[in-house]
């Protein structure tokens, strides 16, 4: 197991976000986990990558078998987990290839994507487009062995959309990069298929469902509204 | 400077080491300059006994550089400099002073007047670099002739024990000053003072002020925009305030004496953002290693 998350319970601001998390990732697997705003899924996200923002009252976390819950954001990286954000702050004055040149594990000059971006000022003024870009060429530099990708597909058109997901394919998934996909929509997982979804509501996981299109269904059809009541609720 | 053959004026301690003269250009200590030339005296309040005097005659198409340097324990430079840019050229200037080791206890006190003439440009890198026990004191003055364009960044990364800046630029009819002063102090206490004086009509300056405090450093700075005649000044002063033992204080002023005139200014003093830091820290940088590229990229201004 590559990733495994014990009953996990985080506070923010004196706030219970995560209520007993539990999350096994194999080397190389692909799942999704989808919920409403506000769920926890970022909180969940940051956490796994370090955020000191968060306190953990209760559970662990093991990458690789080593117990990381009390680790730095920076071992972490240096232990194969990546973040892309979804909101990402802007560096005034840091264009991202001075980023690239500090953090990058791999030659960025073979970079095919996001050229344009290199000589611009990390996140500052980026279209939505840009910032999934930067993101993604961040994240491929860090040659990581998990990607936790926090929405990277809000606010993108279809055509872009699809773009994003060829690059995961590409430059993760068919290198045996484990993947954690954090969506809303979930239209996402129709181009990358994940073999696990995961529903996260109010900080807890309510379902696990390995077949990603009857959950998509579910949503679409009702809203998460359905999740909460259904029978399988692990409550 | 590391090219030191290419210098047109070097000194080390209290001696001039070398001189480069080229064509169209005149390079002097400030003593002789003062025998060979009468007028250059209206410059200087006494005869200089330390210091350079460049006076550029000709157009020159590379920077021309000047170092002053401090190799020796406890001396104390009295540097009075004068650089003179004739009509009609488009000049670029990189000074540099420092101290070449550490614990010196070297004082470097430097004063100097640069004259830009008419329709003349000048873009001036001026460059400090100290170690903690010296104690810097310089007074500039730049008078900006009709139609000239000066562009002068002072940078100093690495901060003496005690520093004192004071610049004041006159700008005379339709000219244009963009004056940036660009630190990053540890441990320090520093003190600046600059004043933009818009005496011509249509002169336009700007006054850009970058400064990050660290490491029980005091930084106080009164800058100020004096407008006289029909112009234009901005005045930007931004503090980062990276520890808690530190003490940053802007004061921004702007005094108008003509109701056509424009004067305008933005103050502002923050800390750097926790999310900005866990984002660089999200990538495999330590914390140090995201202040400095944070701190960076905040005197990185165009």
């Amino acid at each position: 197991m590559l990733l495994e998350i014990e009953n996990l319970e985080v506070e923010g601001e004196g706030k219970k976000i995560l209520k007993g998390i539990d999350i096994e990732i194999r080397s190389g697997e692909v799942q999704a986990l989808l919920g409403p705003n506000a769920s926890g899924k970022s909180t969940l996200a940051q956490v796994i990558s370090g955020n000191p923002k968060y306190e953990i009252i209760k559970g662990k976390i093991f990458f690789d078998r080593e117990e990381i819950t009390e680790l730095q954001a920076e071992k972490r990286v240096k232990l194969g987990i990546a973040l892309t954000w979804q909101n990402p702050p802007a560096i005034k004055g840091v264009k991202l290839s001075q980023l690239l040149e500090k953090i990058s594990k791999v030659e960025t000059e073979k970079f095919d994507i996001g050229k344009d971006l290199l000589k611009k000022e990390i996140n500052l003024n980026f279209s939505g487009g840009e910032r999934k870009m930067s993101e993604l060429i961040q994240t491929i530099s860090l040659n990581p062995k998990l990607v936790i990708f926090d929405e990277i597909d809000s606010g993108l058109d279809i055509k872009r959309l699809e773009k994003v997901a060829k690059i995961i394919k590409k430059e993760f998934i068919q290198k045996g990069v484990s993947i954690l996909l954090i969506t809303h929509s979930g239209e996402i997982l129709n181009f990358l298929k994940p073999s696990l979804i995961n529903v996260m509501v109010n900080g807890k996981i309510i379902c696990k469902e390995k077949d990603f299109k009857k959950v998509l269904g579910v949503i679409k059809k009702y809203g998460y509204e359905k999740c909460k009541k259904c029978k399988l609720l692990a409550d | 400077m590391k090219n030191v053959k290419n210098v047109n004026y070097w000194q080390i301690d209290n001696k001039v080491k070398n001189i480069l003269e080229m064509k169209g250009v005149e390079v002097l200590p400030g003593e002789l300059a003062w025998e060979k030339y009468r007028w250059v005296r209206e410059y200087f309040v006494k005869k200089p006994k330390q210091g350079y005097f460049i006076w550029i005659k000709e157009q020159i198409d590379f920077p021309l550089l000047t170092c002053i340097n401090i190799l020796s324990k406890d001396i104390q430079q009295e540097l009075n400099n004068l650089i003179v840019v004739e009509k009609n050229l488009d000049i670029r200037l990189k000074g540099t002073c420092n101290s070449l080791k550490r614990n010196l206890c070297g004082k470097h006190n430097a004063c100097g007047k640069i004259i830009l003439k008419e329709n003349s440009s000048l873009k001036y890198e001026h460059i400090h670099s100290w170690n903690q026990k010296d104690v810097i004191d310089i007074n500039y003055e730049f008078l900006l002739g009709k139609n000239s364009k000066l562009d002068y960044t002072y940078k100093i990364f690495s901060t003496p024990e005690e520093l004192k800046i004071k610049t004041k630029v006159f700008c005379s009819e339709n000219s244009a000053a963009n004056l940036k002063v660009l630190g990053d102090s540890r441990n320090s206490k520093i003190k600046i003072e600059d004043r933009l004086i818009l005496n011509g009509e249509k002169s336009s300056g700007i006054l850009k002020l970058r400064l990050v405090g660290r490491k029980n450093s005091k930084i106080s700075t009164d800058s100020q925009i004096l407008a006289e005649a029909e112009s234009k000044g901005h005045l930007d002063c931004q503090g980062l305030l990276i520890d808690k033992n530190s003490e940053l204080s802007l004061t921004p002023e702007l005094i108008c004496k003509n109701k056509q005139a424009q004067v305008t200014h933005e103050a502002s003093i923050g800390k750097i953002s926790g999310e900005e830091l866990y984002y660089l820290m999200s990538r495999g940088l330590n914390e140090q290693e995201a202040i400095d590229l944070i701190v960076n990229g905040f005197l990185e201004i165009k």
